[in-house]
């Protein structure tokens, strides 16, 4: 009898996700992005401002210099990230699955295989109305978590991409 | 069908005796909406003084619920149509739900103490995907809601062998006993629960008590928290001891509690392609996992666990999109002995091969970053407040050093072996989990990289399935995408259904 194993056997050549055939994100999206960080900002400065009035000075200034000083640090540092981010985020639609990448500081890509995805739509934010702009959520049985979202998108180009995956659906079923 | 009378294509309706449980429900139903009005109504209006006037009031709205639960109960059936389970309900507002067989993801039922006494059971059909709806039916012929169960198993067994010709199988398959647990049993399964998680749950409990009991005790709450501040502060450590003992014996008696009433009578039984459980004391539950619809198996064990060799195990079911942010019931079976064990992981993996795969650890670096986060970032925080304190630099030092052995503990322990199948991780601190799946029920794959990471040609993989996420971290660049394709790769070309 032949000594059987059965080791990790995984073909060679199988196809590779390369980060550079994303598609990037249209661009007016960074605005929708920057936005969010401004809301963001005066929601922290609005409650910094709330709580300087309310508390009766016996606050030194240093704690306070300290606090408005770690708020805009933040803020530029998400920026600045969120500027820098920008180029890295992008989809890839292959012929049997599609993938998300982003992330500056920590880069992650999720892909989900066609032949998996339970339903697909198109939403839109009101700003993203206003500058024409789609996301294409991509539902499968998993967790929310893998769950796959393409933001900033043009309306053309997410209506194409949900009729084509849609049409995946109904071939796998 | 001819040895029962229970024909399901016909239009059904529940057991004449839900009709005190249908009345129960809505009472109870009735009672929390309302209960600030009635409360109201009762004390504020004169009208209520009257003890006539309340009983003729009482009287007509029993009269009314009744009515309402006879209607209720007159316009509720159900039955098989095809391929379809089919529940209509309501008399003001008709409605109609249908299942598709093949969206279903589990039928279980469930039974709470009136339930017993009426010999009655909740029939809970859980469907998969996203346009999910929970189908719940309270008071079922427990014999009903049995042929229930088979039929849809059986129906769903049709479904997979459609190519081989429809023999007539005979009905009632044989059901093996796989696995009972005795009172003696519960007992060494409550000892080793997490007393901790257990003692968390009581003190969060004792806290909400106190909390009432302060709002009550307004004026003196503040003089009694003083004085038992004082108290424990003046008392000797010996008191201390004791408090600490007394705490941990609540603690356990809680985990002995809880294991009794949930795993009381508890049974594992086997048919050739399903499991079934029965357990509960207060709440029954009984619960069909078809191997099919198990996406991962979870099984682990603890230091107390390992002295009595008991594992305990949990099959990992698809999550519905209602329940998926309420916390699912764990379909779960305590106290497996290896044997137990190992025969599951037959049933639903086939024959070990994962075992002649070498394991492959997560990498060193792995041990910095958790001792990172558990020791370092915890001591830094708070050293500028304490630093003056010759105290806090032992206690420092010390936690410092129990991190250390903590994080390597997590990292002895955290492997995975994976072959062109299937995969199965290893990970735990205290305790020992391990995670097994085959690869064709993965729904989506992540590959993530810190710029730490990359510095070391090290990443991290998510792989998800329909029950959760199974996570790899910190292993080797390559490996990781190579493992990444090979997961696409493999879940596209299978033909294989994930559920």
């Amino acid at each position: 009898m032949e000594n059987f194993s059965n080791s990790v056997l995984i073909p060679d050549n199988l196809p590779e996700i390369e980060p550079e055939t994303f598609t990037g994100l249209n661009r007016k999206y960074l605005i929708v992005l920057f936005v969010r960080i401004l809301i963001v900002f005066l929601f922290l400065a609005g409650g910094f401002a709330v709580f300087m009035i309310l508390s009766e000075q016996n606050i030194p200034q240093s704690i306070l210099f300290s606090i408005a000083a770690a708020i805009l640090l933040i803020i530029i540092f998400v920026s600045v990230v969120t500027r820098l981010g920008f180029p890295r985020k992008g989809y890839l639609v292959r012929e049997k699955d599609v993938s998300f990448q982003r992330g500056l500081i920590t880069y992650k890509v999720t892909s989900v295989p066609l032949n998996r995805i339970q339903h697909v739509e198109v939403s839109q934010g009101v700003l993203a109305k206003m500058l024409g702009l789609s996301s294409v959520n991509i539902y499968t049985a998993g967790g929310t978590s893998s769950d796959l979202s393409i933001p900033g998108i043009t309306e053309n180009e997410a209506q194409k991409l949900k009729s084509f995956l849609s049409g995946k659906i109904s071939e796998h079923e | 069908m001819s040895m029962s009378s229970i024909d399901l294509s016909k239009p059904t309706r529940q057991s004449p005796r839900g009709l005190i449980l249908i009345f129960l429900f809505s009472a109870q139903k009735f009672i929390r909406a309302f209960w600030p009005i009635l409360l109201v109504l009762v004390f504020q209006n004169e009208i209520f003084r009257n003890n006539r006037t309340i009983l003729i009031a009482v009287l007509i709205f029993l009269i009314l619920l009744i009515i309402h639960s006879i209607l209720f109960y007159l316009n509720f059936f159900f039955y098989l149509e095809g391929d379809e389970f089919i529940l209509k309900k309501g008399y003001l507002r008709k409605q109609t739900l249908s299942i598709p067989f093949d969206r279903i993801q589990s039928v279980n039922t469930k039974q709470n103490l009136i339930q017993q006494l009426l010999n009655v059971v909740t029939l809970e059909i859980d469907t998969a995907g996203t346009a999910a709806k929970e189908l719940k039916i309270h008071a079922l012929d427990s014999s009903v809601s049995n042929e229930i169960q088979e039929q849809l198993q059986a129906v769903k067994k049709s479904d997979q062998t459609s190519q081989e010709p429809q023999t007539q199988q005979p009905k009632t398959e044989k059901e093996k006993l796989l696995l009972q647990l005795t009172p003696a049993d519960l007992l060494k399964i409550g000892i080793s629960q997490n007393h901790i998680r257990a003692g968390l749950i009581i003190l969060a409990f004792g806290l909400q008590i106190f909390n009432q009991i302060q709002d009550v005790f307004e004026e003196k709450a503040e003089q009694y928290s003083s004085e038992f501040i004082e108290f424990i502060s003046n008392s000797n450590s010996a008191l201390l001891t004791f408090l600490v003992i007394f705490f941990l014996l609540v603690s356990i008696l809680f985990s002995l509690f809880r294991t009794v009433f949930k795993y009381f009578n508890f049974k594992l039984l086997k048919k050739e392609k399903s499991y079934r459980i029965e357990s509960g004391l207060f709440n029954k539950r009984n619960m069909i996992i078809p191997h099919q619809k198990v996406q991962q198996l979870n099984w682990e064990t603890g230091p107390l666990k390992k002295i009595f060799g008991i594992y305990h195990l949990v099959f990992k079911q698809a999550v519905s999109g209602q329940n998926r942010q309420q916390q699912q019931q764990l379909v779960d079976a305590p106290g497996c002995l290896t044997q137990h064990l190992e025969k599951l992981k037959t049933d639903l993996f086939g024959e070990d091969r994962l075992s002649e795969v070498p394991r492959i650890y997560s990498d060193n670096f792995y041990f910095r970053r958790l001792w990172l986060l558990f020791g370092w970032i915890p001591v830094l925080l708070t050293t500028p407040f304490f630093y003056s304190e010759w105290i806090f630099w032992g206690g420092a030092a010390i936690w410092l050093l129990s991190s250390a052995g903590y994080s390597y503990l997590i990292i002895k322990k955290r492997y995975f072996r994976m072959n062109n199948q299937q995969i199965r991780i290893s990970k735990g601190a205290i305790s020992h989990k391990w995670e097994q799946m085959k690869l064709h029920k993965i729904q989506a794959v992540e590959f993530r990289q810190s710029i730490f990471q990359k510095r070391r040609s090290l990443a991290s993989l998510d792989l998800m399935n329909a029950s959760g996420t199974i996570t790899i971290p910190y292993i080797d660049e390559k490996v990781a995408k190579k493992i990444y394709n090979y997961l696409l790769y493999h879940t596209e070309i299978s033909k294989k259904s994930w559920m």
